[in-house]
């Protein structure tokens, strides 16, 4: 059935359609990156004189890595990435750890209690930082967090936690009882089945949370930017647009310093592939 | 007997050392400072210690205070431009990638997916300078439009708001994408190809059997993408910072401006804040409510 219809000229036609409109957007999705990527090799000068060609193409110019020599050493780039993997890996250890725990609790340990908490992290999934960006600001001040790495962790954990709970809980609830049962039968603590038998097999959801976690984590921008003013505490994002933005002028330079700024989720994109789709869509059950 | 007892006493002890630490960090992030800040609107506190300053109720006046000022409107006007393009340009776009590539018509489906995502998975901060240099005197797209017909040259400037909703439109569609592909391959193939060997078109198929079975998925993707237009932060903030004067502002950069530009205006930045959630449900509410008269034909 399939051969004898993608053989009719109305079929044909309807491929090429289809292909040209995919391969026309995708190139509208990429070509901005490949312009910046395209861009970080030229001198601001070489950029002035032609945006749209290729470096070195331009007479008396030449493609050149200086600009990201610049940009590394003077961006403090070390240092932001080294505080973004340290914001994103403490907070992905911790609500893992957390997520799990209590996905465990509500899903296999019956108590009258579940209804009212679980409920209230799935509300959680529809706050958003502005609700909290004031208070949280404030709080962080009366406690004597502010500019702290504690006073970025705690706040990125807890807004991280609704959803890793949600979809946790979900999880283990598709675990079957008995395993449980017939492990308490045998004499084992919760503590030993949670250990033993419900982590492991939660592995697939603590993918999806580690996923989810770190690709909002790492971008994260509005939160840090008000808790955080120290140099040394900064990350990724926050130190870019002070940085590349404040660079209106010096357009090589700005684009080097982006390109560094991208390529790290783009390698965790290119990586883990499948499992972002995956992710997404997990994330998307809820509304 | 007893051991009945110690285990129940177990039992709960063991629960509540499970879930107690996540629930304690929610409150603290998240459920306290929601409340707070709708006392906070309703309040004239101006700064000072949270705990020991005097904070007086003053009742409705931020409220009255964000209501008389012509920005909200400016701002609110721009949120709702880009509902309207979440809804009607992401969500499209989005569905028509996704049933291209799922309906076995192209090889290459990874490629085509990965490719149209890619703008998504960058940090807004990278995505919103890139376009502001793209888009500035000295950037590329004036060279581009001189191309064309130097002349659209003035659109920019005469109106910037458009720029902000054209990258926004360009980064998300690969979200929607991804969560329409994911749930066409939901959708039993044996019941389409019945259907097509009964002589159904692909039309047909697409209105009678595909549509109706993503109906809740439209609805999802539809809240997803109202809250995340009213949300939007990162990429203005970035890319206009609001500017030329306030004609890009969008909420939540109304509400930054008050709390944290300047001297600090806490109730007038917690009214705008609350006013969002009430949009935000309302919106949500309203698609709810359309998909109960329309939705689930099947």
């Amino acid at each position: 059935m399939a051969n004898i219809q993608s053989h009719s000229p109305a079929a044909k036609v309807g491929k090429v359609i289809t292909y040209s409109v995919l391969l026309v957007f995708s190139c509208f999705a990429v070509v901005p990156l490949l312009w910046l990527f395209m861009n970080s090799f030229k001198t601001t000068q070489e950029f002035m004189i032609d945006k749209l060609s290729l470096p070195g193409q331009t007479e008396g110019y030449s493609a050149t890595l200086v600009n990201y020599i610049d940009a590394w050493t003077r961006g403090k780039f070390p240092t932001l990435i080294m505080n973004s993997v340290i914001y994103t890996a403490g907070t992905v250890i911790m609500v893992e750890v957390l997520a799990i725990m209590a996905g465990f609790g509500f899903a296999k340990l019956r108590c009258k209690a579940t209804k009212v908490l679980h409920g209230s992290f799935v509300i959680g999934i529809l706050l958003t930082i502005q609700c909290i960006m004031v208070p949280l600001f404030l709080l962080v001040n009366a406690i004597g967090l502010y500019n702290s790495r504690l006073g970025v962790l705690i706040p990125y954990i807890g807004i991280s936690l609704p959803m890793a709970v949600y979809l946790a809980t979900e999880y283990i609830k598709s675990i079957p009882d008995a395993l449980v049962e017939s492990a308490r039968i045998d004499g084992a603590s919760y503590f030993g089945i949670l250990a033993r038998i419900i982590a492991p097999m939660a592995k697939p959801v603590a993918v999806t949370v580690a996923i989810l976690t770190v690709s909002s984590i790492w971008n994260e921008f509005m939160l840090i930017n008000i808790l955080t003013s120290d140099d040394a505490l900064k990350s990724l994002p926050v130190g870019i647009n002070q940085f590349a933005g404040a660079l209106t002028t010096d357009y090589g330079k700005q684009f080097a310093s982006l390109v560094i700024g991208l390529i790290p989720m783009l390698a965790f994109y290119l990586v883990f592939r499948k499992e972002i789709t995956k992710g997404v869509a997990a994330g998307a059950v809820k509304g | 007997m007893k051991g009945g007892v110690t285990k129940r006493r177990e039992h709960y002890v063991t629960y509540w050392v499970l879930v107690l630490p996540a629930f304690l960090i929610y409150i603290l992030v998240m459920a306290f400072p929601t409340i707070y800040s709708v006392v906070l609107s309703l309040s004239d506190y101006r700064g000072g210690n949270l705990f020991t300053s005097d904070i007086n109720f003053v009742g409705f006046d931020s409220y009255k205070e964000v209501i008389d000022d012509q920005y909200f409107y400016v701002a609110l006007k721009n949120n709702l431009l880009l509902v309207f393009i979440s809804v009607f340009g992401q969500i499209p776009l989005g569905f028509i990638f996704a049933y291209l590539l799922s309906r076995d018509m192209v090889k290459h489906k990874d490629f085509f997916q990965t490719m149209i995502y890619l703008p998504s998975v960058i940090s807004t901060v990278v995505i919103g300078l890139l376009w502001k240099s793209f888009f500035s005197p000295n950037g590329a797209f004036v060279q581009l439009i001189r191309v064309f017909n130097p002349s659209y040259e003035a659109a920019l400037s005469s109106y910037p708001f458009g720029q902000v909703l054209f990258v926004t439109l360009w980064m998300y569609v690969g979200n929607y994408l991804i969560i329409f592909m994911a749930n066409l391959q939901k959708i039993d193939s044996s019941i389409i190809e019945a259907a097509k060997i009964d002589g159904a078109s692909e039309m047909q198929v697409l209105w009678h059997i595909i549509l109706p079975a993503l109906s809740g998925v439209i609805v999802t993707a539809s809240i997803l993408a109202i809250s995340g237009s009213l949300k939007a932060f990162d990429l203005i903030y970035v890319m206009t910072g609001g500017g030329p004067a306030n004609r890009t502002t969008v909420l939540s950069i109304f509400m930054y401006d008050k709390a944290f530009k300047g001297a600090p205006n806490y109730p007038v930045a917690n009214a705008i804040s609350t006013i969002m959630v009430v949009i935000s449900f309302t919106l949500i509410g309203i698609t709810k409510f359309i998909e109960s008269r329309v939705g689930g034909r099947e």
